[in-house]
């Protein structure tokens, strides 16, 4: 075989006999065939030649003086240079050839003389086409080892990289949110073994995500094939809720789409945040009071009366420090709600108390504003945090009262519904300018309006509905808002009503 | 009838406004003590017929006075209306476990005050 293209020869055979006659023939014979051919008639002379450069087959004579051929083959295969060459025997017809002995030196075939030409070629021919695979093979086992073991110590960096990256890393399904893989860091955020966790779905495990909640992040998802930063509050297996920063990215895995989450756990930095804005709450309250009570004092004239404009601007102050304090109070609520101070209370309510109750708080507020408040509960027992539900309640009826003009209703219906379990699902509806549809999951972050404008001019906090959604999610339950611009909103909330609901 | 009432608040302004608005409203004395250490002892000297005592203060918070007070056996009788910035009605079972006769609001009106402590303690 040409070892490379520049060689005029097949291949470089070394022939060893120590007849002359002999190895003049082989040579004609090869050299015709164009292989290239080292003739030497001693063994000692063929090793030394072998070491030299090594031929890629050896034709080996086995009766010689000094050396035999057995010999000369034994020491070939001993060195590692010649380890490798094919060595086929040549025997005369008659002499005893000890063909066990042959192979068992390390040589590969025999050839007779006489010669019959085409035979010796044929065999040669074949051993050197078999020298040539062998190392073929041999090459390409090589490099397919090298590929493996690349392969592997990247496989193995990533692993790595994803098993103990500090950040809590999830791979999921994304149609059914079954987890596939999930590293250690949130193993030990969610407080689950990885047995408990892979093959669930996100539902299954009850992580403080509906799976409404996660249908809608996979509509997101598929609409920018990433998520960006959002905050979520993980429900470990104790009950405890982390806060997360969470990244989500579309991924393909074996041809099925999954998700690929990333969080930080911020849990800790929330609660420095919480915690800051509650000291900043108290120490605002504590001036508010002695304001709002010195403003009261002076108002009631009983000190020596105002003139009507001096009236006007202490009335304006007091309602400016109540909206102040109002804010406050909303501020606090909020806060102790998310980082789980303020947890459930529940207790046993009848929910034609709870409406009625709400409605009378709101009634005058209504009435104010020539707006009808149209209630109708069902008859039922709800265990609730009854205080909870009625600033949940009293909070929608006073967003839905500010938003409606004069001569228009709100509506305050409940309605039960049945699906895997009893559900209560509260509706407050009006009628006023309705909530453009981009913001309609936005609207229960804190402090977003559909205009910005709307804190001054409508009295509110802008955290009402951040409250609502809190109040909610300790009942685990779902508030969504549906709208028409122009044609008046609802505000609609599903509570479960489980025993432990 | 006259009654004695004693306030018991760190900050000065806000114990001057109750204290303004109860006089102008009523012919009470009205004693004001700035520190929970303060209360107990004007509490158990001048024997007042209601304590109106913040939640919020330095060292000796409201819960701590109040338990104070209702452990003495001169002042244990004496009814306890607490003042705090966290009334609202979702809040309130923050208290549940404390002795008192009534929880006012913070901010209160000032003018109100007389009213919500006679109309609490049913005083005619």
């Amino acid at each position: 075989m040409p070892k490379s293209t520049t060689q005029t020869y097949k291949a470089d055979i070394l022939a060893i006999d120590d007849t002359p006659e002999n190895l003049q023939l082989l040579s004609q014979l090869l050299t015709k065939r164009q292989y290239k051919v080292r003739s030497v008639t001693k063994g000692t002379t063929a090793l030394r030649a072998a070491q030299a450069a090594a031929p890629d087959l050896i034709l080996l004579d086995i009766n010689m003086p000094g050396m035999s051929g057995y010999e000369v083959c034994e020491h070939l295969k001993q060195d590692e240079r010649t380890r490798e060459i094919p060595v086929i025997f040549i025997s005369a017809l008659g002499e005893t050839l000890d063909k066990v002995r042959a192979f068992q030196v390390g040589g590969v075939d025999f050839v007779t003389k006489p010669f019959q030409v085409e035979e010796v070629l044929a065999r040669i021919e074949t051993h050197l086409q078999l020298c040539f695979l062998r190392q073929q093979l041999q090459e390409q086992n090589q490099a397919l080892q090298t590929a493996i073991r690349s392969r592997e110590r990247a496989q193995e960096t990533f692993t790595k990289a994803f098993r103990s990256s500090p950040s809590p890393i999830v791979i999921t399904t994304l149609e059914t949110g079954r987890f596939l893989e999930v590293n250690d860091s949130f193993l030990r955020l969610s407080g689950y073994s990885r047995r408990e966790i892979i093959d669930q779905t996100v539902s299954d495990l009850n992580l403080g995500i509906s799976f409404q909640d996660y249908i809608e992040g996979v509509i997101q998802l598929e609409q920018n094939r990433v998520i960006q930063n959002q905050e979520f509050d993980l429900r470990t297996k104790t009950g405890d809720y982390r806060t997360l920063l969470l990244s989500v990215e579309l991924i393909e895995l074996e041809g099925h789409r999954c998700a690929l989450s990333i969080g930080s756990d911020i849990t800790q930095r929330k609660r420095l945040e919480n915690e800051f804005i509650s000291l900043v709450s108290h120490e605002l309250k504590t001036p508010m009071n002695a304001m709002i009570g010195a403003l009261d004092l002076v108002g009631t004239g009983e000190l020596g009366m105002l003139n009507e404009k001096g009236q006007h601007l202490v009335n304006m102050a007091v309602s400016n420090a109540e909206r102040l304090v109002r804010l406050v109070n909303d501020v606090l609520d909020l806060e102790r709600m998310k980082s789980g101070q303020l947890s459930r209370c529940p207790g046993i309510c009848r929910l034609p108390n709870l409406f009625e109750q709400a409605a009378a708080v709101m009634q005058p507020m209504a009435q104010a504003a020539d707006v009808e408040l149209v209630v109708k509960p069902v008859d039922v027992e709800v265990r609730v945090d009854c205080d909870r539900i009625q600033q949940l309640l009293t909070n929608l009826l006073s967003n839905a009262i500010k938003f409606s003009s004069a001569h228009q209703t709100v509506w305050l219906t409940a309605e039960l519904q049945q699906s895997v379990s009893p559900q209560l699902l509260l509706t407050v509806r009006d009628q006023g300018r309705g909530i453009p549809e981009d913001k309609l999951n936005l609207i229960f972050e804190r402090f977003q309006q559909v205009d910005v404008s709307d804190t001054r001019q409508k009295g509110g906090t802008g955290l009402g509905l951040a409250i609502c959604h809190q109040i909610v999610r300790q009942h685990q339950g779902r508030i969504w808002a549906e709208s028409c611009v122009g044609n008046g909103s609802t505000f609609n909330v599903l509570l479960p009503l489980g025993k432990d609901a | 009838m006259s009654r004695c009432i004693l306030i018991v608040d760190d900050e000065a302004d806000v114990q001057e406004i109750a204290k303004l608005g109860l006089e102008m409203k009523t012919d009470w004395t009205v004693l004001v003590a700035s520190s929970g250490a303060d209360a107990l002892r004007m509490a158990a000297e001048c024997q007042p017929d209601a304590i109106l005592l913040d939640m919020m203060m330095p060292e000796m918070d409201g819960r701590a006075t109040l338990r104070a007070l209702k452990s003495d056996l001169s002042t244990q009788a004496i009814p306890v209306i607490l003042v705090t910035a966290k009334a609202q009605p979702a809040n309130l079972s923050d208290f549940s476990d404390l002795e008192t006769a009534a929880i006012i609001a913070k901010p209160f009106r000032p003018l109100r005050l007389a009213a919500d402590i006679s109309e609490s303690l049913a005083w005619s």
